[in-house]
Parts: structure tokens; C-alpha cells; sequence
């Protein structure tokens, strides 16, 4: 080159810059409709409220006839949460199966399969719990059967998105040689994916403790509803008490997790017979546990396949029909939608800023101490707890979601952030440049895309449960479902339903399709 | 003086000793490539120049600066005077090339000049002139996982001649490269080196390309120096010795032509019309 012309502009400005101000246009009142002002939290009639609250915290609970009732509630918890996620993988491995491209020769879409999924996901437990309610009455089978279809939707398609992403070699050459697409899975996919399967499972499972807090509105029993006591009576020893139960709980999953990771990756013992005493123990415990737990709920599911109980079941169906479309009610809807949706955005938004600063520092035992915390608490007992902070109102539920968010986002940043390449962060120091620089030019960008999923997909579960954050108050549809349910207001809370199922659908394709445009 | 090591050792926490007793001096502007087996100890020599790994024995004073390398505070201003090529590119993937390059300054950038580039590249002259003598100005706003191992190797040279440190520390630089594009790039080394009056310190595999184009061979072997001489006195005998242990035929550029024997390569007239 003779001259030395112009620098060339940066191509990539002019998209970058359109990204921002669109993201800046559709994020600034999606704020204003969570009522965003940080302030209120520093308020100081707030401060002395939440202060009082949380110091009726201490000391926890110790008496000796509270403990029994605890130790029960953990029990029927650990049941219901045993049994839901039993009938979940019911569901979710023949589902799953067919909703996965993986092992296919031609990818096929599917689209009967993927929708019954998206209508299982799309409608909260809570919802789907209130409904069975009415054909069950109270108890714990409402909420069994509830956790059953909701997270047999979400494990089928986390099953079949984790066989998706593994290396498909494998099974197509097992399946050009002659071996059918199941067995073609089972030896050439299984074997990569197991892990995964085993730790989302876990998770599931763990969620599962959680939605107990949830399974207490309708008289499931558990832990739920002693929190939902105690919350109610304002005794702060009881909920500091059940708190901690649930933390011990999340460690204990945590811990069959990290045992159950460790025992995939263990090579196994010279001899033919792959199992050892580890999955001999696992075979035996899994069954006997879920028998125990269908046992001890003393649920009949044979009543749901009688000729009364479908009727009963037709007749409430109808009661639905049709949904109240008169254009006030869907104006109504309407702001819900939009409410509902900034809440869940803002929430994610937030926690993923609070996850990541969280997720830094080096020394990792006492931020993942505080991480694990957060993540323990279930989010309707955060809004009951953000609502003191801040007052009722989608800001508390945005909170609410951002706290219980942070440690779930916080973790998986850690170890995203901790697999990623070391060599370009560490080349850059050693050429002088300073540890943020390092970070931000060297291992954020490997470690990014991962980052970036996550939080999506963390979105797509806060859209549904920002729905249901409204029943303690915290606006949005959730709200509107409470209240015209209570009402025996059928037609307008079918509105508020499929309301939901249109929003997390919408959720779903948005966050798949961002996750496409930011690889 | 650019450094000066005086009987350095290295011995890992595992108890394997990389490097021991080794004592190198380099004047500033001086061009040294390091030749010798697979884990002769090229890549540990590097790391203890580059302030990577800190000696386990004796002394190292690198840029005047010396005695502790520990000390975190000299060590600030002491590495952005050091650019190291690393024999694997260390870039992430979903990096741009432009934003790559730049970041060789990161040292010496304030910071929020460093925070604003990653919003908007800052020297996009300077960058694209930089690739420009590497043959990739066209690979300027290109993803580095859109590039070749060739391509991305020469993106880390490219950052580490945009960082215009003193002393340029290069591991392997050219080992994803064909001979005819090798031998340019080093030759871009070796002239931005001189042009700058920076010391150049390079392994090497091919034992051509180190013979043409630096005039100061230093031997490795089993973490020794075995030899340290003027590129024109170092005997066909002596490689022949060092590479004992990797069978008769020495290590060379791929068949290229001009230098099938070592003795056309260590020909004067041949040097002088590579370097």
C-alpha cells in the first residue's frame, strides 16, 4: 500500500451500538413497570420493619415439640418431592426420547411431542396443583401429580437439549452399522451425557424441596405449609428453623450430587459385571425410597381412573370454557403480561449482575457458602421477605427472584468461569496488563457463551415462576390467577392461564433465539 | 544489559529439574535463538526470562530489574516491557482479531482506555499496520475462530509486535507454519527487533531457520547450556551432538529448497539475503 489511507471503521460499531439503544428501549420500561427504585430498600421505616422481622429470626426454633412437627414436615417433603420427581421421569424418558434429535439419521422436529412439552412447562405447578385440588381435594396428590406433569415437561426437554449436545459421532456410526436408535443412544450417547443427566436430575430434585413451599397453599402439608404458618403468626424462631431445614437440604442434594458425579467417573473394576457396591446401594435405595414415599403419602391413584373422577374431572374442565375474552378483562391481562414480564426480566437481569460479581473473587469457600444460601431459600418466601423490604408490588417480586436467582446464577458462572481456558488470561498478565483487564480480554470471552446461556435459559424459569410470585402479592398474572380463583371466577382465570402458557411460549423462542444470535 | 542469568535452576514442585546451573547474559538489541530436543528445557528457559516461572536457584535480573522477582510491585512495571509469544496463541476464540492485537497494550494503557477498546477498538490504525507486516490485514475485523492455526499463531505475533516491548521472548513462533511463510515472519521478527534496537530471544525447531536468521545460537540439552556461539561457528558436528538423542537427521524447515544442506544455510551470501 502506497498511501496510508483512512483506518477503516469498525464494522461491527454501527450493529453494536443499534443493540444497545434497542436493548436500552425495551429494557428501560420493562423497569419502570417492575417499579424499579432501589431506593426503598435503603428506606429507613423499611430498614427498622425488615430489621425487626429478621431479628425475631434468633435464636431459631429448638423446642422440643416443634422439632417433632419439623422432622415430619421434612419427611412428607422429602416424599412429595421423591414421588413428584418419580412420576417426572415417567413422563420425561419415553417424552424426551421422542422430542430429541439425537440418534436420528434425519433431525425431525416433532412438533406434536414438542408442543404437549411446552404446554407441560408452560403452566406452573402452582396452577396445575390449584386444578388438581378440585378433583382431589386437599392433600398431597394434587401436588404430587402437579410436580409430576411440570417437571416432567422441563426434564424432557433438558433431556433431550443435554443428548443433543453431546458428540453424535458415536451413535451414528453405531446406527449406520446396523444398531436400532435406542441402543444406537444407550452405547454411543448415554456414556457422554450420563453426568449431565445425573446432576440435572439431582437439581431437579432439589427444585422439587423447594416447590414444597408452593404445594403448602394447597394443604400438601410439609414444609410449605409450617413455613406459611409461621410466616402467617410472624414468628420469625419457627421460619428461621425451617430456613435452615432447607438448607441443610439443598447441601445434602448438593452432596448426592457431587457423590453421584464422582461415581460416573469412577473407571470401574476389571470384571464383567459393571456394577460395583456403589450402584448396587443406588438400585436398591432409589426404588425402596419412591415406594416408600407413594407409601407413606397414602396416595390412590387408581381414583383418578374411574368413571366419577373423569367425570368430575370433565365437568371442572368445562367450567373453563370459554375463556373471558371481553376486551376489558384482556386489557387487564394485557398489563399483567407485561407486568409479569418485567418482573421475571429485571429479576434475571439483576441476579446475573450480582451473580457474576459474586462469582469472581478467588477464595471461593465463603461466597459459596453465601451463594448456596440464597439458593436455598424458595422465592415465594424471599417475596414474602422482599414485600417487607420494599412494600408489595413487583418490585418485591423481582427481588425476590433476583435473590434465590443470584445463588443459582452465581454457581454455575463459577464453574463456567473456572473451566474456561486459563492460557489467554494468564499470557496477558504476564505481558503487564492488570488483573480486571486480564479477566475481561483473556477469559470472560471463552467463558461467555456459557455465561450467556445459562442466564437465558434461567429466564425461561423465571417467566414462570414470576407468574406465580403474584399469589404472595407480588402483582402481575399471578395476581389476577389468585384472585379469580378464589372468586370461583372460572372463565376470566382460564384467560389468566392460557395468558401464562402464551408468555412462557414467547419466553421460550426469545431466549432460543438470542441464544442463537450471541454465540 | 537486557538479562542476565547467573547460575539458574529450576526444579518443579514435583521434583523434576527443568533447568540447572544455567548463566546467559544478552546485550540490548541482541537476536539469541535457543535450539535443542523436545524437552531440553527451551520453554522453562523462556518462562524464567519472561517472569513467568521465578528461578528455584541463583539469579536472574531481567531488564535491570532483579534479585526478587517476587515482588509484585516492580513486577507491574516490569512486565509490559515483555512480550512473549507463545507457542499455543493464547486468544479466546469468540475474540476479535482487532480487539486480540490491542490487547497487547493492556499494560500499558490507562485503564479506562482499556475498558472503552472493548466497546470500540481504539487504534484501529495501529492494529491493521501491525498485521499489515504479518500478511493478515485483511483478517482485521475477522473472528479468531474464523482463522487457520497459521493465521491465529500469527495473530499472537502480531500482538506481541503491537506491544513494542524490549524484550521479545518467542516460544516455537512459527511451528504452525509453512517453511516459505516461516521464514518471512521470523525475518519480520528479527527486522522489528532491530529496527527498535529490542532483544529478540527465540526457540526454535528448525535448525536452518535459526542458523539464517539470528547471529547468536545458544545449545539446550537436558537443561544445560551446551552451547553458546556466533551463528557461524556453530559446527555441523555440535547439532549433531545436541539432537544426539532424536536420530541423524537435524530438524529443518520442511524441504525447502535453499536450504537442503547446512551448509548452503550457513552460507555467507545466503544469510545475508535472509536477515
Amino acid at each position: 500500500m502506497l498511501l496510508n489511507p483512512a483506518p477503516p471503521r469498525d464494522p461491527a460499531a454501527r450493529g453494536r451500538l443499534s443493540g444497545a439503544l434497542l436493548a436500552l428501549v425495551i429494557l428501560w420500561p420493562l423497569f419502570r413497570a417492575a417499579e424499579f427504585k432501589p431506593g426503598a430498600l435503603f428506606d429507613s421505616s423499611n430498614l427498622k420493619v425488615i430489621g425487626h422481622f429478621l431479628a425475631g429470626f434468633l435464636p431459631p426454633e429448638r423446642g422440643a415439640e416443634f422439632l417433632a412437627y419439623l422432622g415430619k414436615a421434612t419427611l412428607e417433603t422429602l416424599a412429595i418431592a421423591t414421588a413428584g420427581l418419580a412420576l417426572a421421569c415417567v413422563i420425561a424418558v419415553p417424552l424426551g426420547y421422542l422430542a430429541t434429535a439425537a440418534g436420528r439419521e434425519q433431525p425431525t422436529l416433532n412438533p406434536l411431542t414438542r408442543s404437549l412439552l411446552t404446554v407441560l412447562r408452560g403452566i406452573p405447578e402452582l396452577v396445575w396443583a390449584l386444578l388438581f385440588v378440585r378433583i382431589f381435594g386437599l392433600g398431597p396428590a394434587a401436588g404430587v401429580l402437579a410436580l409430576g406433569l411440570t417437571y416432567g415437561g422441563m426434564l424432557a426437554k433438558v433431556y433431550a437439549e443435554i443428548l443433543e449436545s453431546v458428540d453424535p459421532a458415536p451413535a451414528h456410526a453405531l446406527r449406520r452399522s446396523g444398531a436400532g436408535r435406542p441402543l444406537a443412544i444407550l452405547y454411543g450417547l448415554l456414556p457422554q451425557a450420563s453426568k449431565e443427566l445425573a446432576s440435572y436430575t439431582v437439581y431437579r430434585w432439589e427444585c422439587a424441596i423447594r416447590a414444597s413451599v408452593v404445594m403448602g397453599f394447597v394443604g400438601a402439608g410439609g414444609l410449605g405449609q409450617l413455613m406459611d404458618q409461621a410466616m402467617k403468626m410472624l414468628n420469625g424462631g419457627e421460619a428461621a428453623s425451617i430456613l435452615l431445614t432447607f438448607m441443610l437440604l439443598v447441601f445434602a442434594a448438593d452432596g448426592i450430587s457431587g457423590w453421584l458425579r464422582r461415581a460416573l467417573d469412577t473407571p470401574p473394576a476389571a470384571r464383567a459385571s459393571p456394577f460395583g457396591w456403589r450402584s448396587i446401594s443406588f438400585l436398591l435405595v432409589l426404588p425402596s425410597a419412591v415406594i416408600a414415599s407413594f407409601h407413606w403419602l397414602e396416595i390412590d391413584f387408581g381414583e383418578l381412573f374411574t368413571a366419577g373422577a373423569a367425570h368430575s374431572i370433565g365437568e371442572f374442565v368445562a367450567g373453563f370454557l370459554p375463556p373471558d375474552l371481553s376486551s376489558d378483562w384482556l386489557a387487564r391481562v394485557g398489563l399483567g403480561i407485561w407486568e409479569t414480564l418485567a418482573i421475571s426480566v429485571v429479576g434475571t437481569l439483576l441476579a446475573a449482575a450480582s451473580g457474576l460479581l459474586l462469582a469472581l473473587p478467588k477464595w471461593r469457600a465463603p461466597f459459596s457458602f453465601l451463594l448456596n444460601t440464597l439458593r436455598s431459600v424458595p422465592e415465594l418466601v424471599w417475596a414474602t421477605i422482599t414485600a417487607l423490604a420494599v412494600g408489595l408490588g413487583p418490585f418485591a417480586g423481582a427481588l425476590a427472584l433476583a435473590l434465590h436467582t443470584t445463588g443459582v446464577l452465581g454457581r454455575l458462572y463459577a464453574e463456567a468461569l473456572d473451566n474456561a481456558p486459563a492460557a489467554p488470561g494468564h499470557a496477558l498478565r504476564l505481558a503487564g496488563a492488570p488483573a480486571g483487564l486480564s479477566f475481561l480480554y483473556g477469559t470472560l470471552p471463552g467463558a461467555a457463551p456459557q455465561l450467556i446461556a445459562y442466564t437465558l435459559y434461567r429466564w425461561e424459569m423465571n417467566i414462570r415462576m414470576a407468574a406465580i410470585l403474584g399469589f404472595v402479592g407480588a402483582g402481575g398474572l399471578g395476581q389476577l390467577l389468585y384472585f379469580e380463583l378464589s372468586l370461583f371466577h372460572h372463565a376470566q382465570a382460564s384467560t389468566v392461564i392460557i395468558a401464562m402458557l402464551i408468555l412462557s411460549i414467547a419466553v421460550d423462542q426469545t431466549s432460543a433465539w438470542l441464544r442463537q444470535r450471541l454465540r | 544489559m537486557s538479562f542476565a542469568l547467573d547460575g539458574v535452576g529450576l526444579t518443579h514442585a514435583n521434583g523434576f529439574t527443568a533447568l540447572s546451573g544455567i548463566t546467559l547474559r544478552a546485550n540490548k538489541g541482541e537476536r539469541i535463538a535457543l535450539i535443542g530436543p523436545s524437552g531440553a528445557g527451551k520453554t522453562s528457559l523462556l518462562s524464567v526470562l519472561g517472569t513467568a516461572l521465578a528461578p528455584t536457584a541463583g539469579v536472574a535480573e531481567i531488564l535491570d530489574f532483579g534479585q526478587n522477582l517476587r515482588l509484585t510491585a516492580g513486577l507491574k512495571a516490569l512486565r509490559p516491557r515483555i512480550g512473549t509469544i507463545h507457542q499455543a496463541p493464547p486468544i479466546p476464540g469468540r475474540q476479535r482479531v482487532v480487539t486480540a492485537v490491542l490487547a497487547g497494550r493492556l499494560g500499558q494503557w490507562p485503564a479506562w482506555k482499556s475498558l472503552a477498546s472493548l466497546l470500540y477498538p481504539l487504534d484501529v490504525a495501529g492494529a491493521r499496520a501491525t498485521l499489515e507486516r504479518l500478511d493478515l490485514a485483511d483478517k482485521l475485523f475477522a473472528r479468531c475462530d474464523q482463522l487457520s492455526g497459521g493465521q491465529l499463531q500469527r495473530v499472537g505475533i502480531a500482538r506481541v509486535l503491537y506491544q513494542q516491548a524490549e524484550l521479545i521472548l518467542a516460544d516455537e513462533p512459527v511451528s504452525a507454519l509453512d517453511p516459505a511463510l516461516a521464514l518471512a515472519t521470523v525475518r519480520q521478527l528479527a527486522a522489528d527487533a532491530e529496527a527498535r534496537g529490542a532483544t529478540l530471544v527465540a526457540s526454535l525447531h528448525a535448525v536452518d531457520l535459526a542458523l539464517n536468521c539470528f547471529p547468536r545460537i545458544v545449545g539446550i540439552k537436558a537443561g544445560r547450556i551446551a552451547f553458546d556461539l556466533p551463528a557461524g561457528e556453530v559446527s555441523e558436528a555440535l547439532l549433531h551432538d545436541l539432537y544426539a538423542s532424536e536420530g541423524q537427521t537435524l530438524p529443518t524447515l520442511a524441504n525447502e529448497p535453499r536450504f537442503t544442506t547446512l551448509a548452503a544455510a550457513n552460507d555467507p551470501a545466503t544469510r545475508a539475503a535472509c536477515c
